[in-house]
């Protein structure tokens, strides 16, 4: 049964069912228990589930990311919240040196059930030091996934498979689609976590596209098909692993390959993706692939030249066109 | 002075003659051991020919473009002219032929040369000279060179067998998977420039109609089945009565398509389309080219009908009055070239749309060669005999054909 909810609902369900299927599972972090969450995540978890399982912390996301840690390898399934990715660089040790390596280092005698949940991306004037993306620095940890949801219903299945996973998990939100609304089926099959979705057909140009991007970029396919350029536009869901299978299936069949994302371009996401499908397509490329990023600069806290810093619906438009009909590459 | 030849190099171990792509420098130009002066196409890469010794470039030169032996002299290099050296910074003399050129042939990558400088922008002017006069030579020619083509162009260049250097680049001058599309549905053109001179005459109405309908049959697998067929029967029947000998064969070959419904029928993606009722096209020569008006029904007919029709035919062809519907639609066609007694024999192209055609020979000791094309998607060998073998009995038995 198909309703439409908000991304943080979706999110909240996910975790009010995960709470009440296993009884390790419990939530932390700064604000989620008696405030509910600053976006409303954990709204109403407090109350049903008690101070024990939806733990307030500390303003120190090292300790109480390091606790998360501890838990997990006691045999917990914990879920730490930190407000934003911004701040989650506090609790670099305990992500970076501890969750990913443990089960490495103990040669898998430690599973590492940890979920660290996150918002990051650039939002309504909140400055260069609450504006990053950072998500290329989770990508280049191995040992860590790293999945980015764009939708309410990829909120609620990727969100579900990461608590029950072994491995730990950095779950990548994004404050601007917490609310943003669309279909949530609880009753529907999760397609693996890591599976890149294929959001519209198209034959002309593959975008590649993840969390609110994907967004703008099928504004911008719409945009495109108005004038007879079919864009397909894939989002990637998980940005560790990468599902290239999707990625490079379609880049064989539309020849021409863009990638968009919020963060820098310098060697990002981006640039990762292009990489990988440049090897694995070489000989399928009709033009050169290209990123649409933002610019290298710290997010201004201007408004206007906030949103002069990241990828538009119109930037997107006017690039695969482009590329398709041929103008000179920057 | 001495004057030493140029000549096309062995680029490699096969290479027998090459291509000159460009000259990199021009005539008057010094040049120095060892460095570039032209562009050459081997069979294999382009590469640059460089300057055996030092000197001067001096024509006639070869023409960029063409095909050359190796060994041809393609320019000369002599000793440097004393007044070519005028005095004062050798970088200035340096930049002036540079300088020329790009007022000559400005390309939209070039700076407006018209233009005054800005005062805020000296800088840009005044390094533009100092760059060396080859790189200007590369960006002022567009059409030196190769042009670029994205690996999947490549690709499918190679894939469909065609040769990236017969392909036209986009407006960006880069080959990509359009411009390769656009190669293969475009027959290539000849190399005109490699042969003598030459003036085009446009084509006509008519020429243009041949040559596309011809073009339009390249997909049709197609072949031949001959015979000698018994012709002096049927031309003393058709003599004796004043009907014309080559409605009277088109005739017998309704009679005997009748017989074979599949020469009838004609290749369509969804299926062989059978047809009701044999419509001959009959191959006519005009001083202009080639019609073909089509006989309709021509099995079920009185030959005095077809014989009126024929005439009214005829008559507009001759005077260049036909309608298109008095010309397409044809289920099956006859060639006829017997009025010139030389030809033993010939094959025709099956035109789209039929299943085969006839060619009929000139004859000789009452009997004529005739040669059946057929669309193999919808004939097969055995029917073609089979069909031969029936229009043969009908010659043999003109009364059957000429009531």
């Amino acid at each position: 049964m198909t309703e439409e909810v908000f991304y943080w609902q979706a999110l909240n369900r996910a975790l009010d069912a995960e709470l009440a299927a296993d009884d390790a599972v419990f939530v932390l972090g700064e604000d989620v228990g008696l405030y509910g969450g600053s976006y409303r995540v954990t709204e109403g978890l407090y109350a049903k589930y008690g101070e024990w399982r939806v733990r307030d912390t500390p303003i120190s996301e090292g300790s109480f990311t390091g606790l998360g840690v501890g838990a997990a390898l006691a045999g917990m399934r914990p879920v730490v919240e930190i407000m934003t990715i911004n701040f989650s660089l506090l609790a670099l040790d305990a992500i970076v040196n501890m969750a990913a390596k443990v089960p490495f280092m103990s040669g898998g005698q430690f599973p590492m059930p940890l979920v660290v949940r996150m918002p990051g991306g650039v939002a309504k004037q909140l400055a260069a030091q609450h504006s990053q993306r950072l998500e290329q620095m989770y990508m280049n940890v191995p040992g860590l996934r790293l999945a980015v949801p764009s939708t309410p219903q990829d909120a609620w299945w990727q969100l579900r498979q990461a608590i029950r996973s072994d491995e730990p998990i950095v779950l990548l939100e994004h404050e601007l689609l917490y609310f943003s609304k669309g279909p949530l089926d609880v009753t529907a099959g999760a397609p693996p976590m890591h599976r890149a979705a294929v959001r519209r057909k198209g034959a002309d140009l593959t975008l590649v596209a993840w969390s609110r991007m994907v967004d703008l970029s099928l504004r911008a396919a719409g945009r495109l098909a108005e004038q007879g350029i079919e864009v397909e536009v894939i989002d990637l869901r998980s940005l560790r692993p990468i599902d290239w299978d999707t990625c490079a299936e379609s880049v064989q069949r539309t020849h021409n390959l863009l990638v968009v994302e919020e963060d820098s371009g310098f060697a990002g996401a981006g640039a990762e993706v292009v990489a990988t499908l440049g090897e694995r397509c070489f000989f399928d490329l009709d033009a050169p692939p290209r990123r649409l990023a933002a610019e290298e600069l710290p997010i201004p806290y201007n408004r206007n030249l906030e949103a002069a810093c990241i990828p538009t619906v119109s930037g997107i438009v006017q690039t695969v066109k482009e590329m398709l009909e041929g103008g000179e590459n920057p | 002075m001495s004057r030493k030849p140029i000549t096309m190099p062995a680029l490699s171990d096969t290479m027998e003659s090459g291509r000159l792509v460009s000259w990199l420098k021009q005539p008057g130009d010094p040049v120095k051991k060892g460095e570039a002066i032209a562009e050459v196409e081997s069979d294999k890469a382009v590469l640059e020919l460089e300057a055996f010794e030092d000197g001067v470039l001096a024509g006639p030169l070869a023409e960029p473009g063409s095909e050359l032996p190796v060994g041809a002299v393609i320019g000369y290099l002599e000793d440097e002219k004393p007044e070519s050296i005028p005095a004062g910074d050798p970088a200035v003399t340096k930049g002036e032929p540079a300088a020329e050129k790009k007022a000559k042939a400005p390309s939209p990558a070039a700076p407006p040369t018209g233009q005054t400088p800005s005062p805020a922008e000296p800088a840009a002017s005044l390094r533009e000279p100092a760059l060396p006069p080859r790189l200007h030579d590369k960006t002022r020619k567009p059409g030196s060179g190769r042009p670029r083509i994205s690996p999947y162009a490549r690709a499918l260049a190679a894939e469909l067998g065609l040769d990236p250097a017969t392909i036209a680049p986009g407006a960006d001058g880069t080959i990509r998977s359009p411009q390769v599309v656009a190669a293969l549905l475009h027959a290539p053109e000849p190399d005109l420039d490699a042969g003598p001179a030459w003036r085009l005459e446009p084509l006509t109405p008519m020429q243009k109609a041949v040559a596309g309908g011809m073009s339009a049959t390249l997909h049709t697998p197609s072949f031949r089945v001959s015979a000698r067929l018994p012709l002096a029967p049927l031309k003393a029947a058709t003599h004796d009565r004043g009907f014309s000998l080559s409605l009277s064969l088109a005739r017998a070959c309704a009679l005997a398509v009748s017989e074979h419904p599949r020469l009838n029928a004609a290749y369509t993606r969804q299926g062989l389309a059978m047809r009701e009722q044999v419509d001959l096209g009959i191959a006519v020569d005009l001083p202009e080219g080639l019609v073909t008006p089509v006989v309709r029904d021509v099995a079920r007919r009185t030959m005095e009908e077809l014989q009126e029709e024929w005439k009214r035919l005829k008559q507009a062809a001759l005077e260049r009055r036909l309608q298109q519907k008095d010309y397409t639609g044809a289920t099956f066609f006859l060639s006829n070239l017997g009025t010139f007694s030389v030809v033993q024999r010939f094959d025709a192209i099956v035109p789209l749309g039929a299943a085969a055609i006839l060619a009929v020979g000139a004859e000789h000791d009452g009997a004529v060669e005739m040669t059946l094309t057929c669309d193999h998607r919808v004939v097969y060998g055995a029917d073609a005999a089979r069909f031969l073998q029936t229009l043969s009995e009908h010659l043999e038995n003109p009364e059957t054909i000429l009531t």
